[in-house]
């Protein structure tokens, strides 16, 4: 090949083009998410007037009485003649959104129900520690089983849902000592008041009218069936033309006192055709959940053994028996808020300000960039070639943009570890490059592919390596009991390493070592 | 070639050094663990207690003296932002204190905190040091692993390596599910058992995989004792940075051997190619993340941690790999 002659593009080097060019997709989304108009609504309070109405969470905001609304400032001055407002005069507001379009008299209170932000140009997620939030582990003061940790989970869910706490996750972490913990993740904002929030299992009370029933953890429910062996089951489906409903039931246990309760209650109401005249309304922390009709078999009778009964709809069959089983087991869940027997305990909480986040994410990017070029000049230094330097400059560029795209594919949270993760993953792909280049260039009397090959011994030997070494840390052996609490914590460390590695090894090595043959050719 | 001759005249001789070196970081922290009762001074991360990050301009100073009337057991680092004014205070206090810190900082300050101008991190002691055995059991197997793999890569014959697998396995479930819950003198019993066995495979069977090993093991010494010689205060995120070392120490590791057993060439010349290629790995990587370190420093992140303990090892490793483990392999080699 002469000098200056182009250089064959080949299969694996298309690979790489390929995997960088659905990367920025994955990162940035068609169209991109840079070029959107509008604001994103953080967060609306659940009790408020506009959620109501219909504004949710996540949607963007494009325009406030007409005017396009393209950031924060817009935002804040279209909706600035309500803060003049006396405190009770309502005036007229006009939210457009991408998908509705609400009109209503508004007051004061409207700023405070809604929290809007910037629509984030890429879809990568940032961890708790870049972006704010609340992470919290809990233990229960006993032992407590796989399914009692599920129960909790789910009486937690349901409660934090009451609050109006939507974006939260849960999961679950076993400790060296075979303890199970809650995990919960809170994105963006944390209420003050979370500790209280958190380490309770709620207060459940069943009411009918102003007259309480039945109050959880009171010991008036003594039993909620949840297998179908014990008679919890979805008992009919009807299909219509447009939609199927499927009809569940389970059978609840009371105690003799909250038995008598019931009865000496729905002693005096009326009759409303096949049902009593006031419904049981279910509440936890004092807000409404569910309310339910009563059986008019039921009136002025001591039963300690009631099914609760209820229903779900779909278009289809399935999609109806899914709907059933979701609001059967939620229904469940809301029974035993309250009864959990044992008390909580918060062994980690941190609270991490969504202020304090944004000054890092800046100085994390730099340090990259610096890193980049310095290493790149050892580079150059090093080889005063300028084809090699630019062969590695844009093969470590690619493996950083596929790493991101396919952290962005998954809904990988980037936090801090997971960037000492990127570091770790790219600093060995340097390395490994570092191998090929010198690799090619020695040992002159054996063919190329036989020095490339050499090369990339070393280098899967050191990707298996690092292979094992992280495999502790990613949660994935607990079932040998490694790992597990460090791996909610560290997970993302040993995942990106991972991820990059894999990376490196399937998609740009190949690719190198192809570049590094056509340069020995030179 | 002076120094050809004089290298294969005392490539065995220059081993003391690294056995010395050796030997004086195993006493210093054999002397560090019956002073303090560990192998390496914990921050709050590991020992339980909260970490509060605050936005105030309060000189470090002015609130160590106000918080020193009340407690004992803290720290007071400030973060500032490029051009050196200072952003933000870091306060880290011990769990028994830290019930009452909040108040006390709030009054001091005249604000309320809330998750608008501060960040709060509380871990209680139990669960800090269940991280601490699962990090400690994460390391012991990542370094255990990685020599596995040189092991069974560089080793010849089926059986041997069949056998390291399921002795790697079989450690791996002991140090999983007994290694903290047995009697504590049973498991140190089982786990020097595990050890010695391994060895003995090691050195019979492959030395180079046994080099690598002690190489590796050597790094995390030395820079263990330094750690510990400059006071730092070592969190999860420090822990993980002696497995990366691990990582990177093994890489070069693997050129040197690579490219000694290759037999194509006598051993000082491969061995002074591969110290061509393993340097200029090595001191890339230092550079990268010093010149990182230097720009996020003032932030007091666990990255500063990392990154310093990096660079550390890394030039540890240079001796480790370039002294220790080339002459322990041109011995073997010239031995064959």
């Amino acid at each position: 090949m002469v000098c200056g002659e182009k250089m064959r593009i080949t299969f694996r080097m298309w690979l790489v083009i390929i995997m960088v060019l659905l990367s920025f997709i994955s990162i940035f989304s068609i169209p991109p998410l840079f070029l959107q108009k509008g604001v994103e609504v953080s967060s609306v309070n659940t009790d408020s007037k506009i959620f109501s109405e219909g504004l949710r969470k996540d949607m963007i905001i494009k325009q406030i009485n007409g005017e396009e609304i393209n950031s924060l400032s817009d935002y804040n001055n279209a909706i600035n003649y309500i803060k003049n407002l006396a405190d009770n005069k309502t005036e007229k507001i006009v939210i457009t959104t991408e998908n509705i379009e609400i009109i209503g008299l508004y007051d004061k209170s409207i700023l405070n129900d809604i929290s809007i932000r910037e629509i984030s140009s890429t879809k990568l997620n940032l961890g708790l520690d870049l972006q704010g939030g609340a992470r919290a582990l809990i233990r229960a003061d006993i032992p407590i089983t796989d399914e009692q940790l599920d129960d909790l989970i789910a009486v937690s869910e349901e409660r934090l849902n009451v609050y109006g706490l939507s974006d939260v996750k849960f999961f679950k972490v076993i400790t060296s000592s075979q303890e199970r913990l809650m995990g919960i993740e809170i994105a963006g904002s944390s209420p003050s008041d979370l500790e209280n929030l958190i380490a309770q299992q709620g207060k459940f009370e069943a009411k009918i009218g102003n007259d309480t029933v039945f109050v959880g953890g009171e010991k008036d429910i003594t039993h909620v069936s949840r297998t179908s062996s014990e008679g919890a089951m979805i008992y009919d489906c009807r299909d219509s033309e447009s939609q199927s409903i499927c009809y569940f039931r389970f059978p609840i246990s009371l105690s003799e006192k909250a038995a008598e309760r019931f009865a000496e209650i729905t002693e005096n109401l009326s009759l409303n055709g096949t049902h009593l005249s006031k419904t049981i309304d279910f509440y936890i922390d004092d807000k409404l959940t569910n309310s339910l009709s009563i059986s008019s078999g039921l009136k002025g009778k001591i039963e300690t053994r009631i099914s609760i009964e209820g229903s779900g709809s779909g278009a289809s069959r399935q999609e109806a028996i899914d709907d059933a089983k979701l609001e059967m087991k939620k229904l469940q869940t809301i029974l035993i808020t309250g009864s959990l027997p044992y008390q909580l305990e918060i062994v980690k909480i941190d609270k991490i300000s969504p202020t304090l986040g944004k000054s890092f994410i800046n100085q994390i990017l730099i340090a990259g960039i610096f890193a980049f070029v310095s290493v790149s000049i050892v580079v150059f230094i090093r080889y005063r070639k300028i084809k090699n330097f630019l062969a590695m400059v844009s093969i470590s560029l690619s493996e950083i943009i596929i790493t991101l795209g396919v952290a962005s594919l998954i809904g990988w949270n980037f936090d801090l570890p997971s960037i000492a993760g990127i570091i770790a993953a790219i600093g060995t792909g340097v390395d490994d490059q570092l191998i090929i280049l010198d690799e090619s260039e020695r040992n002159k009397y054996e063919s190329i592919a036989k020095r490339i090959k050499n090369a990339l011994f070393v280098i899967v030997t050191a990707f298996a390596t690092t292979f094992v070494a992280m495999i502790p840390l990613t949660g994935l052996l607990n079932f040998m009991g490694i790992g597990a609490a460090s791996a909610g914590l560290l997970k993302g460390f040993a995942i990106t390493t991972l991820i990059g590695i894999t990376i490196g090894i399937v998609i740009t090595r190949p690719a190198f070592a192809d570049i590094a043959k056509q340069l020995q050719k030179d | 070639m002076k120094f050809n001759t004089w290298y294969n005249k005392n490539h065995k001789k220059i081993l003391v050094v690294p056995a010395i070196f050796l030997t004086l970081a195993l006493i210093f922290l054999a002397a560090f663990y019956f002073q303090t009762g560990d192998i390496i001074n914990k921050d709050v991360s590991l020992t339980g207690g909260s970490v509060f990050t605050i936005s105030t301009d309060i000189p470090p100073s002015e609130m160590t003296n106000h918080l020193s009337k009340d407690f004992t057991d803290f720290t007071v680092n400030s973060i500032s932002d490029n051009s050196g004014n200072q952003i933000q205070l870091i306060i880290a206090i011990s769990e028994s204190q830290a019930g009452d810190l909040k108040t006390s900082l709030e009054n001091f300050l005249g604000h309320e905190l809330n998750s608008e101008n501060s960040s709060i991190e509380t871990t209680s002691a139990s669960l800090s040091k269940d991280f601490y055995r699962q990090l400690i059991i994460s390391i012991i197997l990542a370094f255990l692993w990685m020599s596995a793999i040189v092991f069974i890569i560089f080793t010849k014959g089926i059986k041997p390596k069949i056998w390291i697998i399921a002795l790697n396995l079989l450690f791996g479930f002991f140090m999983g599910k007994f290694f903290y819950s047995l009697n504590p003198i049973i498991s140190f019993i089982i786990f020097i058992l595990f050890l010695a066995i391994l060895i003995k495979i090691y050195i019979k069977k492959s030395v180079p995989a046994f080099a690598v090993m002690l190489c590796a093991f050597t790094d995390l010494i030395l820079t263990l004792a330094v750690v510990d010689l400059i006071g730092m205060k070592l969190s999860t995120a420090g822990i993980v940075a002696f497995l990366m070392l691990i990582g990177y120490s093994v890489d070069t590791d693997i050129l040197l051997t690579s490219r000694i057993l290759n037999k194509k060439d006598n051993v000082n010349t491969a061995m002074f190619s591969a110290f061509k290629t393993g340097i200029t790995m090595t001191l890339t990587s230092i550079i990268a993340i010093a010149t990182a370190l230097i720009i996020v420093f003032r932030l007091e992140s666990v990255l500063n941690q990392i990154f310093i303990i990096l660079i550390i090892g890394l030039c540890f490793d240079i001796f480790n790999t370039w002294v220790t483990n080339a002459s322990i392999i041109k011995w073997y080699v010239e031995k064959k």
